[in-house]
């Protein structure tokens, strides 16, 4: 029995101990928006954050949340207002397919929460994790830029 | 499988011992958790080391730092004197795995895990950290270069487990620095990791100096002769030279779709000399 | 072919960068993609596949398996009702041309490669699929194989097929190729490799079925061709009307949803079982059985006068189809095809042979075989213009194809090609060049252009159609077939109905790719979607506006064609207007349809014969121009990209956004084919079959690249566009090595340029 946290919302739940945090959103608690799209932990679709910081989900167990708050990209709006990074993703076309969205929106909130004016460079070595196979990256950059207040240089 | 969480060094010593079956250590998991997705090992038994004290701290120790086995990269990096103190061996930290993985990756999982291509094990051992282990018969130390002994081999006993590092007291005007080669900018497993730590005269001759190689041979090497090779010189390009030749020499790569052996040997004695360079610009100008 | 209405009426939506309709579900993980679903009651369904690249099944026992805890069932060749699938020229075609490429569902007696699928397992929980996986009983005896394609075609070769292993060829002969030659100032040669590469998008292929009323076996799956709802039919013995494919919005696509992936199997399992079933494959079995990019061996030998005129060209390709046809024969028709690059070839011989190896089979992918061209004629195209030491903007300009001038395959160009203004911008684009950050380091810049095919083959009579239709409210439904891989497929098709409805966005929804619920539409692959969709919507969406002008018409007492639709109204040249609301009542009354099905169909053609070197092939083509600026690790072979510009002539941008966003990801893509991609395949056996061995190109990894939108106004789509989802990927691996030239001297020849392979050109490697 795991006792965790997610988007503010208090569970208790019987999990095997193998099973993964991201399978543990996605069929225990319902909460899809958090993809696998490697399982290894390279690609970053399943990005959530773990007491604020931000963790590979499918390389992670349930049982490391025990006890412990999860942010998934389905906590970051409040009720109909869209946090302002997936608002900035929005504007600026920061997605294409939107498959690995919810990972890049999830891992630039964090970033924002680290560096709130990252530079173009911090952004790349902090984002580096997060595969797009569709927008080569560029309009993924302004977004979180946009997001931090900043015009592309 | 179960999973236990034990918070004192005894209570993982006494599950570790107990086990019946594949026990396995996890501090960040993030290489155990990969192989255990793959099915390439099926552990009965997982002992969660990051509720033990011991494993989780950065302490100064005898003028030198102590530091957790699973300490995370992501934390080293947000520790500044320690990063002033040993950048090299911050700095490989933080090159296993993306920002994800960075807040999870600890030095004892990256060496235990028992990978020729540890990016963190070349600059632990160029720095002459001693790894501290705990097991059923007490606690022993043990240099980093003689904790690996080959592909996923350890010269850990039964129920033994790494409980943090020594990196030693640091004299003044000496630096550390590690570099690696990969196919990809970010995010990949090294072709060839160089870590090389010095220390210089007010003249800015070596009067010390470990070199220690990844991904070139079954487990990290330290290449004492490529220490040999700039100790007394200045780095002039003759001693670089003398480095990278030492350093290739030491290389027995295995040959596969990452990288060649002659490439590897190519790049290990290039990367050996670069580290060195940095290393020595950084010890001058302390 | 241009639209004199379209170009010259001022435009209000169509060209605006619009957020698209999908934006808001993506950003907040509503969207429901293929893997996302579930039904009450539902199985779990796994493949059991050869570890063996060629072997022969000596027994397959499922008896243990099937009585494994949780397993409805476990299927095998012979519970097949027809065990065998087309593969070739999916979507809305009635010609499939000379070719037919089939092949078993599951494995009969042999497997041909590695991956092939065996068995199909459902059970309760996907864990008991898994392992009743295991339980199968199934023992292979190794078979005689081939892995490289010199080794397939040589004498005595084990056949893959009963066939042969040369699979197809094409050629083409055009003027006097000796007399070229004999004519040229200088004589380039070079030849060429290619590798594997996987689409590798981040979903990997996923569906749930399941039986719904009436007995239609309904498949909602990420494809790019619903129209696989036939194949499904046919390999399940069922008339076509009772299955029904519901595609989702894909995470994306880039042609390896092209071909069937899960549907087959979902609907086999649905049928056995009549309960709903789930398949969602792992990123190791999406990179083991999906279909990946054809390597080819290109070899080239040109001939050019002093001026840089190219004057001769002696091409001779081959590729690799892996164990099985799917779209080979197609894939080597778009290489032959675009061999010579978009340049006049008055003196042009290509010899194009595609074979059967034991290798993964290769199919579909973003580019679709004229991308592998591009590595070599843009190459050789360097080539010349260094030994001439004529600049490389230069040298492309003087060879471009110009309107009339015919490709080799013999079709003339009959729209406008940019190449040499998209070339001098792109190069332009570069700016200063940098100082090279340390003495180790050299910096070079180089450019590669490309000419892309849009639509599809012109002997398929392709053909889209779209449904248009008010509400009484006012608001709009656009129906089409056309599933959306990401591009904004969807969302461009509600701006061409938005501008010519005079429909605000947000009034309009779009319901998109259901076999059974929306007008046939054919693939989402060939950048065909925009021009074929967007001309069905177009088609549509005006006669719908004539239908109902001639009703406001009659209300306002006015010509019809004085009025305009715009935001909600119709207004008369007085200023006088009519509310949406109030002209749908009259049309109602006055028994006026206030919807309307478009039909595109595309300019069609025969097959040519290539040999007799006559003809139209496809409808037209996307020209672009990429320039990089590099940077070359003299001691190690690091490659960095530095700087990047990618101009495309999209003849019009629908939408600017989107436009950029195809242009700055196929780019990036480009560079990873280019710099690190590589699927390894060692006898048959693939050894990159995780993300953490194949490498795709990170944010760390790739410049910014600065997308060159130009708009000629000339092309076949709605509004003049022309298709722009394939085009970038083409240039960027030629652009890199031609910088890496410039910088170094060394000429790379073999894909990926991998710092190795650069390290052993500048003899860095000693043996």
């Amino acid at each position: 029995m795991i006792r965790l946290t997610v988007n503010g919302q208090a569970h208790e739940l019987d999990v095997p101990s193998y099973r993964t945090l991201l399978d543990c959103l996605r069929y225990d608690l319902g909460l899809t928006g958090s993809k696998e799209g490697c399982g290894v932990g390279v690609c970053g679709a399943c990005t959530v954050l773990l007491d604020g910081k931000m963790i590979s989900s499918c390389i992670a167990l349930a049982v490391f949340a025990d006890g412990r708050e999860v942010t998934t990209v389905e906590g970051l709006a409040e009720d109909e207002r869209l946090h302002p990074v997936q608002q900035a993703f929005m504007d600026a076309g920061g997605f294409q397919c939107g498959i690995c969205t919810p990972g890049q929106v999830v891992a630039a909130k964090a970033l924002l929460d680290a560096i709130p004016h990252p530079s173009e460079a911090e952004i790349k070595e902090w984002m580096l994790g997060n595969l797009c196979r569709c927008t080569g990256y560029y309009k993924i950059v302004e977004s979180i830029q946009a997001a931090a207040g900043q015009a592309r240089a | 499988m179960r999973y236990e969480a034990p918070e004192s060094v005894q209570g993982a010593v006494a599950l570790l011992a107990a086990a019946n079956g594949d026990a396995r250590v996890l501090a960040g998991g993030t290489d155990l958790l990969v192989q255990m997705r793959a099915d390439v090992v099926e552990p009965e038994l997982i002992v969660d080391i990051k509720r033990i004290r011991e494993t989780r701290a950065v302490t100064q120790e005898n003028g030198g730092w102590r530091i957790g086995a699973a300490v995370t990269g992501a934390e080293l990096k947000e520790h500044a004197p320690l990063k002033q103190a040993w950048p090299g061996v911050v700095e490989a930290a933080n090159l296993i795995g993306s920002t994800q993985v960075q807040g999870r990756a600890t030095l004892g999982g990256n060496l235990c895990n028992g990978s020729p291509a540890a990016d963190s094990v070349p600059a632990l051992i160029a720095a002459g950290a001693v790894a501290k282990l705990a097991g059923p018969h007490g606690q022993r130390d043990l240099p980093v270069e003689d904790v690996m002994l080959g592909p996923r081999t350890l010269a850990l006993r039964p129920g033994e487990f790494v409980v943090s590092f020594l990196l030693p007291p640091r004299p003044p005007r000496s630096a550390d620095a590690y570099l690696r080669f990969i196919p990809r900018t970010e995010m990949d497993i090294a072709v060839v990791g160089a870590g090389v730590s010095i220390a210089v005269d007010g003249a800015g001759t070596i009067t010390a100096a470990r070199v220690s190689l990844g991904a070139v041979a079954p487990r990290v090497l330290l290449v004492a002769e490529a220490a040999q090779a700039i100790i007394g010189s200045r780095l002039d390009d003759a001693a670089q030279e003398r480095l990278a030749a030492a350093a290739r020499a030491a290389c027995r790569p295995i040959d596969d779709k990452r990288g060649t052996t002659e490439f590897r040997v190519d790049v290990a004695g290039v990367l050996a000399r670069r580290a060195a360079l940095i290393a020595m610009d950084r010890a001058r100008t302390r | 072919m241009a639209d004199a209405v379209a170009t010259t009426q001022e435009l209000r939506i169509v060209g605006q960068p619009i957020q698209r309709h999908d934006a808001r579900d993506k950003v907040a993980a509503a969207m429901a993609y293929a893997g996302d679903f579930a039904l009450p009651g539902m199985l779990h369904a796994f493949v059991l596949r050869s570890p063996y690249p060629s072997a022969r099944i000596v027994k397959l026992d499922t008896q243990r398996a099937a009585a494994m805890p949780g397993v409805a069932v476990v299927l095998t060749a012979r519970d097949v009702p027809k065990n065998t699938l087309s593969t070739d020229v999916p979507g809305q075609t009635t010609t499939v041309g000379p070719l037919r490429a089939t092949l078993h569902v599951l494995a009969e007696d042999r497997v041909r490669h590695q991956g092939e699928p065996v068995a199909l397992i459902a059970a309760e929980t996907l864990e008991q699929a898994r392992a009743a996986t295991e339980a199968v009983d199934v023992e292979y005896a190794p078979l005689p194989s081939v892995f490289t394609t010199a080794d397939a075609l040589a004498p005595g070769a084990p056949a893959v097929h009963e066939s042969g292993n040369l699979l197809a060829q094409w050629r083409i002969a055009r003027g006097d190729v000796a007399a070229g030659f004999a004519r040229a100032a200088v004589v380039v040669e070079g030849e060429y490799v290619t590798q594997f590469v996987d689409a590798a998008y981040l979903e990997p292929e996923s569906g749930v079925a399941w039986i719904d009323s009436d007995g239609v076996i309904t498949i909602r799956l990420s494809t790019q061709v619903i129209e696989h709802f036939r194949d499904v039919a046919e390999v399940l013995n069922v008339p076509q009307n009772r299955v029904r494919v519901i595609g989702t919005y894909l995470g994306g696509g880039f042609g390896g949803k092209e071909d069937v992936t899960v549907e087959v199997y979902l609907g086999l399992l649905a049928l056995k079982t009549g309960r709903p079933v789930k398949m969602v494959w792992t990123r190791q079995e999406s990179l083991l059985a999906r279909a990946k990019r054809h390597p080819y061996r290109l070899k080239y030998r040109t001939g050019a006068l002093a001026t840089g005129e190219i004057v001769a060209q002696e091409i001779d390709l081959l590729a690799d189809s892996g164990a099985y046809a799917y779209l080979s024969a197609l894939v080597l028709l778009y290489s032959t095809v675009t061999a010579a690059g978009p340049y006049r070839a008055p003196n042009v011989s290509v010899v194009a042979r595609v074979a059967y190896t034991n290798n993964p089979p290769t199919s579909a992918m973003r580019g679709f075989g004229a991308m592998q061209t591009v590595f070599g004629y843009e190459s050789q195209m360097d080539r010349v213009a260094r030994a001439l030491g004529i600049d490389p903007v230069r040298v492309r300009a003087v060879n471009t194809l110009r309107r009339g001038d015919s490709l080799p395959v013999g079709q003339v160009m009959e729209t406008h090609v940019a190449i040499p203004e998209l070339a001098r911008r792109a190069w332009a684009a570069l700016g200063t060049p940098a100082a090279p950050r340390a003495p180790h380091v050299k910096v070079g810049r180089g450019l590669a252009c490309n000419l892309q095919p849009y639509g599809r083959i012109v002997w398929l009579h392709d053909w889209s159609s779209a449904w248009i239709g008010f509400e009484m409210d006012g608001s709009l439904v656009v129906r089409c077939g056309a599933p959306d891989v990401g591009g904004g497929q969807a969302s461009s098709l509600c701006q061409i109905a938005s501008e010519v409805l005079g429909v605000p966005l947000d009034r309009i929804v779009v319901h998109v790719s259901d076999s059974a619920l929306t007008p046939l539409s054919g693939t989402t692959t060939a950048s065909r979607q925009l021009y074929m969709s967007g001309n069905a919507v177009l088609k549509a969406a005006r006669e719908l506006r004539a239908q109902l002008l001639t009703v406001a018409a009659r209300l306002l007492d006015t010509d019809a064609e004085k009025l305009e639709m715009i935001d909600g109204a119709v207004h008369a040249p007085d200023a006088r207007t009519l509310s949406l609301r109030s002209l749908l009542v009259e049309c109602a009354r006055a028994s006026v349809p206030r919807s309307h099905l478009g039909v595109y169909h595309a300019p069609a053609g025969e097959p040519v014969d290539l040999n007799a070197g006559a003809g139209k092939v496809f409808p037209d083509y996307t020209f672009g121009a990429h320039a990089a600026e590099v940077e070359v690790d003299t001691e190690t072979g690091e490659v960095r990209v530095l700087k990047y510009a990618a101009a495309h002539d999209v003849g019009r941008a629908i939408n600017p956004q989107s436009v950029e966003g195809q242009i700055q990801g196929g780019a990036v893509q480009g560079l990873g084919y280019g710099l690190m991609e590589d699927v390894v395949v060692e006898d048959g056996i693939n050894l990159t079959t995780s993300f953490a061995t194949y490498l795709i190109p990170t944010a760390a990894d790739v410049p910014d690249v600065e997308a060159i939108v130009v708009e000629s106004g000339e092309g076949l789509g709605p509004f003049n566009a022309r298709g722009i989802g394939e085009p970038p990927i083409g240039p960027p691996a030629a652009a890199v090595a031609n910088a890496i030239e410039d910088a170094t001297g060394a000429r790379m020849t073999r894909l990926p340029i991998t710092a190795e392979r650069v390290a052993r050109a500048l003899g860095l490697v000693t043996e």
